[in-house]
């Protein structure tokens, strides 16, 4: 056996209880009976219970509040992110203030530092938004804002500043130059900013925990959260594995159309520092 | 190069920065600030007035056993969980760092564990490693007896398992940041020791790995910083347990928070601010250090 084959064998027998074993045992027992997913055994169903268990999961689990409150906060937040992140990069690329540089670090050092909690849950509730889907947005903006700056800063400071300066003499405005000449050319930056915030925001549970109150306002991973620690269904694995799967499959579906992209954009984006 | 059109257009400029900077400061910076007060003012849901009571919240829960346990199961959990992440995305990277048809399959199924949330993942790994869960049932086939070990039901397995959890969740993350890093590395080099007859254990580690500083330092230093402030993958396998054994310092942090103790849930917050500076400033500085030069 070559050298290759050994290598893909080892591969392969590690992505087996890695990879395999867990997403089959997930997927194989969202479709039991809760007594036969309650063994927890990798074997086929003896009868389908699929339709039942995904019906369950959307009307008692809230899936469809819980999809809605996440694309509600998912999508704007994420658009204003890249927006906001790479108009302030334009400008702490290109700008020679030593003020702005200041605030350029203190964003950046958003990206190491962990938020600190209970003092946004006080900000928020003397702004009157505590609990809200706004402020838990505005936050989940502020906090991930640095991460977008940090990429977009780097990747502007790479390219040449002539074509600004041209549409400039041209008599373009700030904000022309902006949208028609830095935007374009920030796009490889911004997909990747865009895949590593799309997995964080979705995925996110801490803030959503502390900073949205009331079941009409839970997003995904709390409606998941909730659905499985409520006492009544602890211990029925066929509906929380379903419910994993629904509250999972947007990102994967997203993920199956354009892997070929992400994984390239996280590879060539800018991620290491 | 600062050119006379481009000072002429800074004031103008600055206010793209504008929006981002407000915002930042709103629902980051000052909240961060306002922590380092926070956690030092007498501030409880059971009464209205908020006063100075200098170390009283960690005194306190130092009394309560709370914050040096927690102290000590944060570091345990965080350094299991970079070195489980980096050990396995650097044995990856290595695997797969030419871009190929099968590597390709491989780096993509190896990725989706990085898509799920954290708490998917720990209730998918509860159910694998449950007494009766499948993983028990193969070492029941291979080892003589029948195995129904509680992984995450005795304190040290406990802590180790919610662990690798975690760091299962992101070594997809891991992997593609050291293969960027391998990729980054010129190929002359690694070919000059091969003719210099280095085999390909001593070209790892004494050709590429140095030259794999940077990604080593922005892996580490994210994998401490995000498994200080681990949360999720604790509430969705242990809730804390058995006893306080997995009770990191946000678990005990919302503990304090849902009891309405907001001075001492703030003190929890400023230890674990503590750890990441504490951890991350000199790490990155020693990382650094290590850099060669290309």
């Amino acid at each position: 056996m070559t050298a290759v084959r050994v290598r893909y064998l080892l591969l392969s027998l590690f992505a087996i209880p890695w990879i395999v074993l867990p997403f089959w045992l997930l997927i194989i027992n969202s479709v039991k009976s809760e007594g036969e997913a309650g063994v927890l055994s990798v074997g086929l169903p003896s009868s389908w219970h699929a339709a039942t268990n995904y019906a369950t999961v959307v009307h008692q689990g809230r899936y469809l509040t819980g999809l809605g409150n996440s694309l509600l906060i998912a999508v704007p937040s994420i658009v204003l992110v890249l927006g906001l992140g790479s108009m302030a990069a334009w400008a702490y690329a290109r700008s020679p203030r030593r003020s702005l540089r200041l605030t350029y670090y203190l964003s950046v050092l958003s990206i190491v530092l962990p938020p600190a909690i209970i003092p946004t849950v006080y900000t928020l509730t003397q702004l009157g938004l505590n609990g809200s889907r706004i402020g838990y947005l505005l936050t989940v903006v502020g906090t991930r804002l640095g991460m977008v700056i940090f990429l977009c800063t780097g990747f502007v400071r790479t390219l040449p500043v002539d074509w600004e300066e041209a549409a400039q003499l041209d008599g373009a405005g700030r904000w022309q130059i902006y949208r028609r000449i830095v935007l374009p050319l920030l796009a490889p930056a911004l997909f990747t900013g865009a895949i590593l915030l799309v997995i964080n925001v979705w995925n996110d549970f801490f803030f959503a925990l502390f900073l949205l109150q009331g079941p009409g306002r839970a997003t995904l991973p709390l409606t998941l959260y909730q659905f499985a620690s409520s006492s009544a269904y602890g211990l029925r694995w066929n509906l929380v594995f379903a419910h994993v799967i629904l509250t999972s499959l947007p990102l994967l579906v997203a993920y199956i159309i354009m892997q070929r992209r992400v994984l390239s954009g996280l590879t060539e984006g800018g991620t290491t520092g | 190069m600062i050119t006379a059109s481009s000072r002429r257009r800074g004031p103008g400029l600055a206010w793209f920065a504008a929006p981002a900077i407000l915002l930042v400061s709103v629902f980051f910076l000052v909240p961060f600030l306002a922590n380092a007060v926070f956690a030092f003012v007498q501030w409880t849901g059971y009464s209205d007035t908020i006063r100075w009571t200098g170390l009283t919240n960690f005194s306190l829960l130092g009394q309560l056993g709370i914050l040096g346990h927690a102290i000590r199961v944060t570091i345990v959990y965080a350094v299991i969980t970079m070195t489980v992440q980096n050990g396995v995305g650097l044995a990856l990277a290595t695997a797969l760092q030419q871009t190929n048809r099968v590597n390709t399959v491989f780096r993509s199924i190896f990725f989706v564990p990085v898509l799920m949330s954290p708490l998917a993942a720990g209730y998918i790994w509860s159910a694998v490693l449950s007494p009766d869960g499948p993983a028990n049932d193969f070492l029941s086939a291979v080892l003589p007896g029948s195995v129904h070990y509680a992984y995450l039901g005795h304190s040290v397995s406990a802590l180790i398992t919610v662990a690798c959890v975690d760091a299962w969740k992101w070594s997809g993350l891991a992997t593609l940041v050291y293969i960027a890093g391998l990729n980054r590395i010129p190929a002359q080099l690694v070919d000059a020791a091969r003719i210099d007859g280095a085999g390909t254990w001593r070209r790892f580690w004494s050709v590429k790995f140095p030259l794999l500083a940077p990604a080593v330092t922005f892996n580490v230093v994210i994998t401490l910083v995000g498994a200080f402030s681990a949360l999720d993958v604790v509430f969705a396998t242990t809730s804390g347990g058995p006893g306080d054994a997995t009770t990191l310092l946000n678990v005990a942090l919302y503990t304090q928070y849902g009891q309405s103790y907001f001075g001492q849930a703030s003190a929890l917050g400023l230890v674990v601010t503590g750890l990441v500076v504490l951890t991350a400033v000199p790490l990155i500085g020693w990382l650094r250090r290590r850099e060669v030069p290309m």
